[in-house]
C-alpha cells in the first residue's frame, strides 16, 4: 500500500497531538485533585498549559483543513499530448523522453529544490536554477542534484496521441 | 545622516529627528500607497499578462509599479541599514523579551513580503522561485507540507500568495513597526525626501520583469547569495537553519546583554560581509544554468546584464492607448514591438508575430515603451551563428538544429581549411579535423583568410537585402531567408518609416541561396545550371544569351545543364537536412559529410523505406509542412547513413518524386538496362559515366604581396598585404578518372585538377622550407552535370584525359605484328616534374605520394592503365556496339582467348 507523505506526516503529528493532550488531561486532573494546594505560581503554568493545548489544537485544525482542501483540489488524471518520434519532450510538470525503444515519463521537477526543468542539450536534460544535469535515464551527471528524477507512471491512450498521469 | 538631520525643521527634538528608522517608516507608507494604486491594473488571475500589459500600454501605472518596487527595495535596504545604526553601540540594546523576537520575526516577515511581491511577477523567475520556496518549504519536518500549502497555495494560482502580500505580511510588518517605533507616521520632511527620491528612481528605472525566453533565471536580488549557498549543499534545505540562527541572533542582541551580545553582533556582522560578497558573486558572475561567467565572456551582456534591463518610462511613446490594447498577446504577454510595428506581412506562418512576436528573433527590450530604449541591444538581423542561440535556438524554437549546425562543414570548413594548409607543406595529411575558428597566421591560414574562407555559415549578414549571388554566409538566414517583392519594394522605399513588408524565414530554399558560395570552388551550382566559368573580363563578354555575368566581373558560357536541373529539380530536392546543417559528427571532407547518392532514387532492387509513424520528428514535421498529408507513406532512405528523404516515397510498385518548393510529382526512373548488365563496370560511380562536363583548371600560381591592398575575410576587414592567385586557363571538359580507395574496396570517381599549382612561398614573410611549393594534386568531385546519356566507351578507354595523361594525341599503331600505344601531350610539360601541364600521372607511369588533395584518392596505377588501354586497343578497330565489344563485357578473357590473327593487342 503506498502512503500519502502527507497523511503520514498528519498521522505522525497527530500523534504527538494526542499524547500531548492526554499529558495536559493528567495533568488538570493532578489539578483538580490538589485543589487546595494551588498557588498563584502554579495558576499560571496552568494556563500556560492551556494555551500551549489551545494552539495544538489549533495546529490540528490547521493541519486538517489543509489535508483535506489538497485531497479535494487533488486532479486525477491528467492528459498531455504524446509523440514517439520525438526524444525528449517538455510539457509543465512532466517530461516525457523516447529513449533506447522505451518511453518514460519523469516529473521534471530537478531533485535538488524543485525548478522546473526545461532544456535539453545534447542528450542531458539542465536546469536552469543551479545548472544540474541529468541524462536520458533520469540520472544525474551533474550536481548540485544528486538524487534522480522521479519516475512517473503513466498510460498511453488509445489513440496513441496521448498520455494519461493518474493521481 | 548629519545632512538628513539638519534638512528637518526641529533637528534637536528628538522625536522629530530623522533616522534610517524614520526614513524607513516613510518608504513603508509609500510602498503600501503605491500598492494599493498598483492593484488597480493588476489582475492576479494572470499576473503576468496583466504586467505586461500595462507596462506597455500605461505609463503611469507603470511609473506606479515602479515606485511600488523601488520603495519596497529602500524599505527593506533602510530597514536593515536601521538595524546596523542600532546595533552599533557599544550599549545593549536591551528590549524586553517579547518585543525582541516579534522584531526578529520581524525581519523574516519583510524579507517574505517581499518575496511574495516577487512572486506576483509570474513571470520565469518568478516561477522557478516559487519552486524553490515549494520545496524548501517542504522539506520543513513535520510541518513542511502545511506552511507550503498555507503561503502558497495552489500550484495554479496566485490568490494565496496575493492575500500574504497585501494583507497577512503587511498587517505583521505594520504592528511589529508601530510597536517599536517612536513615530506612528512619518515626518513631512522625510515623506517628501522619500518619496522624490524614489519617483526619480521610478522613472529612470523600470523595475525588472523577464521577457519568459532568456534561459537565465534568478531570484530576487536580496536571495541571490542565499542561492549560491543553496548551490553548494545537496540536501539545500539545512540553509533554512542559516534563517533561523540569523533570527537568533537578532533577538539575542536585542534582548541580551553581555558578552553574548558582542558576539552576537560581530557575528551578524561577518555573516552580512559574507553575504554581500555572494550577493555580488550571484548577481554579476552566474550566467545560464549556474555558470560561472567573466564580464569579458561572449555571452555576458545575454546571460547576465539582461537581469538588470531597465527602460525609462516614457510618457509620451509615440503610440496611442487604442494601438497598445489592440496589439496582440504574444505568448502570454504584450510586447512593447507590436504597438509601432503594426501588422507587419510576409512571414512563414510559424514565425507570424502573433506566434512569437518580435522580441524572439530580434532581442531588444519588449517592455520598453520608447523607441530608443526598445531598440538597445537590438540584433537587427539575426541568424547570425554566433547569436543563434539567442534567436532561433532558443528552447522554444529550434534548439536541436542550431546545436547541430557548427558541426557541419559549411560552419567548420574543416576540409578547405586542412586541404589549403597540406597544400602549403604545413601539414602532412589533408585529413585533420580543425575549424574556422583556429586560423592562425601561417601562410596557408593567411591565404585562407585572404582567398577563401567567406563562403562560412558563422559570416555574419550584416546588411539587408535578399540573398543573392553576392551573398557569403548568413547563419540560419544564408538558406531560409525569402523577400518577396512587395519586402524589397519596401526596404528600397524609404529608410525612415516602419516597414510592413518583413521577409519571411522560411522553408523555402532555393538555388539562389546555395549560389552564391557554391558558384565558387568546385563550381558546382554554375555547373548544375549549365554555366561554365571563362577567363574573360567583363568588358569582353560577348554580348548573346550564351553568356552571363555573374558578379559583375566574372563571365560564364553556356555549356549543357544538369538533367535534373532540366527537369526542375533543385539543390534541396536531393540533399536534406542532415547532410547540409550537419548530424551532429565532424567530418573531414565533403563526400564523407554527404549522404545521398544516385542509387538511393534510382535503384531496380528492393527499396529501403520507412514508414510515416517512423520517421523522426523534425522530418515528420518538415514532410507535413512541405507535403500536407503524409500519412501511410513508405519513403525512401539513403543507404549510407540511413536518413529519410521525405520527398521520395514508394505507392505500389513506382517510385514516386515529389519537388520540395513547388511539389511537382515525378516517377522514377530505375537505372538503364546498360548500366548494370555487366561485372566490367562494376567499380564505376554513376557520375564516372554520367558526368558530361567538369570545370578543369590548370596554371595556378600564388604569391604573397605585401603592400597589395588585401581582406581579412574572417574578420571582414581591410588588411595590408594578400596572396595573389594567378590563373592559367578553365575549360569545360569531360572529366578525367581516378581510383578512391574506402572502406568497402575501389570505386572509380571522376576528378579535376585541384590544384595543380606553384606557390611562391618565399614571397610570405618569415616562411620555412622551400622557396617554391609545387604541387600535382587531383581533386574528387561530383560535377552535377549529369547527362542522362553516359559517355560512349571511346571516351574512356581511348581518352588521355580521361586516363589521367592530360590533353593529348593518344593513338595506337600496329606495326610488324606489334601494337603500341603512344602518347604526344598537348601542353608543354612542367619544368618542376617533366609532365604536362593538365596531366596527373604519366602516360603508363605510378604515380605515388602527394598525388590528390585526399589520402584514398589516386590516379590509375600502371596495371590498371595498360587493362584499359588494352580495351581501348579492341575499340581502334570493333565498334562500341558490336558483338565482340558487347561479348568483352562479360565475359573479355574468353574474348581474348578466341581472337582472330588480325587482332594485335599491345605488348606490355
Amino acid at each position: 500500500m503506498k502512503f500519502n507523505f502527507t497523511r503520514l506526516n498528519f498521522y505522525f503529528y497527530r500523534d504527538s497531538t494526542l499524547r500531548l493532550l492526554l499529558l495536559i488531561c493528567c495533568k488538570f486532573i493532578t489539578f483538580i485533585v490538589n485543589f487546595k494546594q494551588m498557588e498563584k505560581a502554579g495558576r499560571r503554568s496552568f494556563l500556560r498549559l492551556v494555551m500551549a493545548g489551545i494552539i495544538a489544537l489549533f495546529v490540528l485544525l490547521w493541519n486538517r483543513l489543509i489535508a483535506d482542501h489538497q485531497e479535494l483540489r487533488k486532479q486525477k488524471t491528467q492528459i498531455i499530448p504524446f509523440n514517439k518520434n520525438k526524444a525528449v519532450s517538455f510539457d509543465g510538470n512532466y517530461i516525457v523522453v523516447n529513449h533506447d525503444e522505451q518511453t518514460t515519463v519523469f516529473s521534471a521537477h530537478c531533485t535538488h529544490l524543485g525548478c522546473l526543468i526545461n532544456k535539453k542539450e545534447g542528450d542531458r536534460l539542465i536546469c536552469p536554477c543551479h545548472g544540474s544535469e541529468y541524462n536520458l535515464d533520469g540520472k544525474v551527471i551533474k550536481g548540485p542534484a544528486w538524487k534522480g528524477l522521479v519516475i512517473i507512471p503513466f498510460k498511453i491512450t488509445s489513440d496513441g496521441n496521448h498520455i494519461e498521469i493518474i493521481g | 545622516m548629519e545632512i538628513i538631520s539638519k534638512l528637518s525643521a526641529n533637528s534637536n527634538q528628538k522625536k522629530n529627528r530623522t533616522t534610517y528608522g524614520t526614513l524607513a517608516l516613510a518608504m513603508f507608507l509609500i510602498v503600501v500607497v503605491s500598492g494599493i494604486l498598483l492593484a488597480v491594473p493588476f489582475d492576479v488571475k494572470d499576473p503576468y499578462l496583466s504586467i505586461t500589459g500595462f507596462v506597455v500600454s500605461n505609463p503611469w501605472a507603470s511609473l506606479i509599479r515602479n515606485l511600488h518596487f523601488w520603495s519596497a527595495q529602500f524599505f527593506l535596504i533602510l530597514s536593515l541599514i536601521h538595524l546596523y545604526d542600532h546595533y552599533h553601540y557599544k550599549e545593549n540594546t536591551g528590549l524586553k523579551k517579547g518585543i525582541s523576537w516579534r522584531l526578529s520575526l520581524g525581519v523574516l516577515i519583510i524579507f517574505l513580503a517581499m518575496l511574495t511581491g516577487f512572486l506576483l511577477k509570474g513571470d520565469a523567475d518568478s516561477l522557478q522561485a516559487r519552486q524553490i520556496l515549494d520545496t524548501l518549504a517542504q522539506r520543513i519536518p513535520l510541518v513542511g507540507n502545511m506552511l507550503a500549502y498555507t503561503l502558497l497555495g495552489d500550484p495554479d494560482s496566485y490568490q494565496l500568495i496575493y492575500v500574504h502580500h497585501i494583507a497577512t505580511f503587511t498587517v505583521l510588518i505594520t504592528v511589529v513597526m508601530l510597536e517599536h517605533s517612536r513615530r506612528f507616521w512619518p515626518t513631512m520632511g522625510d515623506f517628501l525626501i522619500s518619496l522624490s527620491a524614489v519617483l526619480l528612481l521610478s522613472f529612470l528605472f523600470s523595475a525588472p520583469l523577464h521577457d519568459n525566453l532568456n534561459p537565465t533565471v534568478k531570484g530576487p536580488w536580496y536571495f541571490v547569495g542565499f542561492q549560491e549557498i543553496l548551490h553548494w549543499l545537496s540536501h539545500p534545505e539545512w540553509s533554512l537553519l542559516i534563517f533561523l540562527v540569523v533570527l537568533i541572533l537578532i533577538y539575542e542582541v536585542n534582548a541580551g546583554s553581555g558578552r553574548a551580545v558582542f558576539l552576537c553582533k560581530k557575528s551578524l556582522l561577518i555573516f552580512a560581509g559574507i553575504y554581500f560578497l555572494l550577493t555580488v558573486t550571484g548577481l554579476f558572475f552566474r550566467g545560464e544554468g549556474w555558470k560561472w561567467m567573466n564580464p569579458w565572456d561572449t555571452g555576458y551582456r545575454y546571460s547576465v546584464l539582461h537581469n538588470f534591463k531597465s527602460p525609462r518610462v516614457s510618457f509620451s511613446p509615440g503610440f496611442n492607448l487604442k494601438d497598445a490594447a489592440a496589439s496582440p498577446v504574444v505568448m502570454g504577454r504584450k510586447e512593447s514591438c507590436l504597438v509601432c510595428h503594426k501588422e507587419p506581412h510576409g512571414f512563414a506562418d510559424a514565425h507570424k508575430p502573433e506566434a512569437i512576436g518580435c522580441f524572439s528573433c530580434h532581442g531588444g527590450d519588449p517592455f520598453a515603451t520608447s523607441k530608443k530604449q526598445s531598440h538597445r541591444s537590438l540584433i537587427l538581423i539575426p541568424g547570425d551563428l554566433a547569436q543563434a542561440d539567442q534567436t532561433c535556438g532558443t528552447t522554444q524554437c529550434h534548439p536541436d538544429i542550431v546545436q547541430r549546425l557548427p558541426t557541419g562543414l559549411m560552419a567548420t570548413l574543416s576540409g578547405m581549411i586542412s586541404v589549403d594548409r597540406y597544400v602549403f607543406n604545413e601539414q602532412n595529411n589533408p585529413d585533420e579535423l580543425t575549424n574556422i575558428h583556429d586560423l592562425g597566421n601561417s601562410a596557408a591560414d593567411i591565404h585562407l583568410k585572404n582567398l577563401c574562407v567567406r563562403c562560412h555559415l558563422g559570416n555574419p549578414k550584416t546588411t539587408y537585402g535578399p540573398v543573392n549571388e553576392m551573398s557569403r554566409g548568413g547563419g540560419c538566414l544564408a538558406c531560409h531567408l525569402n523577400y518577396t517583392e512587395e519586402a524589397e519594394w519596401d526596404l528600397k522605399r524609404n529608410p525612415d518609416t516602419l516597414l510592413n513588408f518583413h521577409p519571411s524565414v522560411s522553408l523555402k530554399i532555393t538555388d539562389d541561396h546555395c549560389f552564391g558560395c557554391h558558384s565558387r570552388s568546385g563550381r558546382i551550382s554554375t555547373s548544375y545550371q549549365g554555366l561554365h566559368e571563362t577567363t574573360l573580363e567583363a568588358g569582353q563578354m560577348p554580348d548573346s544569351s550564351n553568356y552571363r555575368l555573374i558578379e559583375e566581373s566574372r563571365v560564364f558560357k553556356k555549356e549543357p545543364e544538369d538533367v535534373h536541373h532540366k527537369l526542375g529539380l533543385e539543390c534541396v530536392d536531393c540533399h536534406h537536412s542532415y547532410e547540409v546543417m550537419g548530424d551532429g559528427n565532424l567530418y573531414a571532407h565533403e563526400e564523407d559529410q554527404e549522404d545521398v547518392q544516385c542509387a538511393d532514387c534510382h535503384f531496380n532492387t528492393n527499396p529501403m523505406t520507412v514508414t510515416t509513424n517512423n520517421l523522426d520528428n523534425e522530418s515528420a514535421k518538415i514532410a507535413a509542412l512541405r507535403f500536407g498529408n503524409i500519412e501511410n507513406r513508405n519513403f525512401l532512405t539513403t543507404h549510407k547513413y540511413g536518413h529519410v528523404l521525405i520527398n521520395a516515397y514508394v505507392e505500389n510498385d513506382s517510385v514516386i518524386f515529389l519537388t520540395k518548393n513547388t511539389g511537382r510529382k515525378m516517377l522514377m526512373k530505375p537505372p538503364a538496362p546498360v548500366c548494370t548488365r555487366d561485372k566490367a563496370h562494376d567499380g564505376m560511380t554513376c557520375s564516372a559515366c554520367h558526368s558530361a562536363w567538369a570545370p578543369t583548371c590548370i596554371g595556378c600560381h600564388n604569391t604573397y604581396d605585401p603592400n597589395s591592398p588585401g581582406y581579412d575575410m574572417l574578420k571582414n576587414k581591410d588588411v595590408k598585404g594578400s596572396w595573389i592567385e594567378y590563373i592559367g586557363s578553365y575549360s569545360p571538359q569531360e572529366p578525367a578518372l581516378g581510383i578512391r580507395t574506402n572502406g568497402t574496396g575501389r570505386e572509380i570517381i571522376p576528378v579535376i585538377p585541384g590544384m595543380v599549382l606553384t606557390i611562391d612561398r618565399a614571397s610570405f614573410p618569415g616562411s620555412t622550407g622551400d622557396s617554391i611549393i609545387f604541387h600535382r594534386l587531383f581533386a574528387p568531385i561530383a560535377p552535377h552535370t549529369t547527362a542522362a546519356k553516359g559517355r560512349d566507351c571511346k571516351s574512356c578507354h581511348n581518352n588521355p584525359v580521361a586516363l589521367g595523361y592530360g590533353r593529348g594525341k593518344l593513338d595506337y599503331s600496329v606495326a610488324k605484328g606489334q601494337g603500341k600505344w603512344t602518347f604526344e601531350p598537348y601542353y608543354q610539360n612542367d619544368i618542376h616534374d617533366r609532365l604536362p601541364a593538365d596531366a596527373w600521372t604519366g602516360f603508363l607511369t605510378n604515380r605515388t605520394g602527394r598525388v590528390s588533395t585526399r589520402s584514398n584518392v589516386s590516379p590509375f596505377d600502371i596495371r590498371t592503365q595498360q587493362k584499359i588501354l588494352t580495351v581501348g586497343a579492341c575499340l581502334t578497330c570493333h565498334d562500341e556496339g558490336s558483338a565482340v565489344m558487347l561479348q568483352s563485357l562479360t565475359d573479355y578473357q574468353k574474348v581474348l582467348n578466341g581472337r582472330s590473327v588480325k587482332c594485335i593487342l599491345p605488348d606490355w
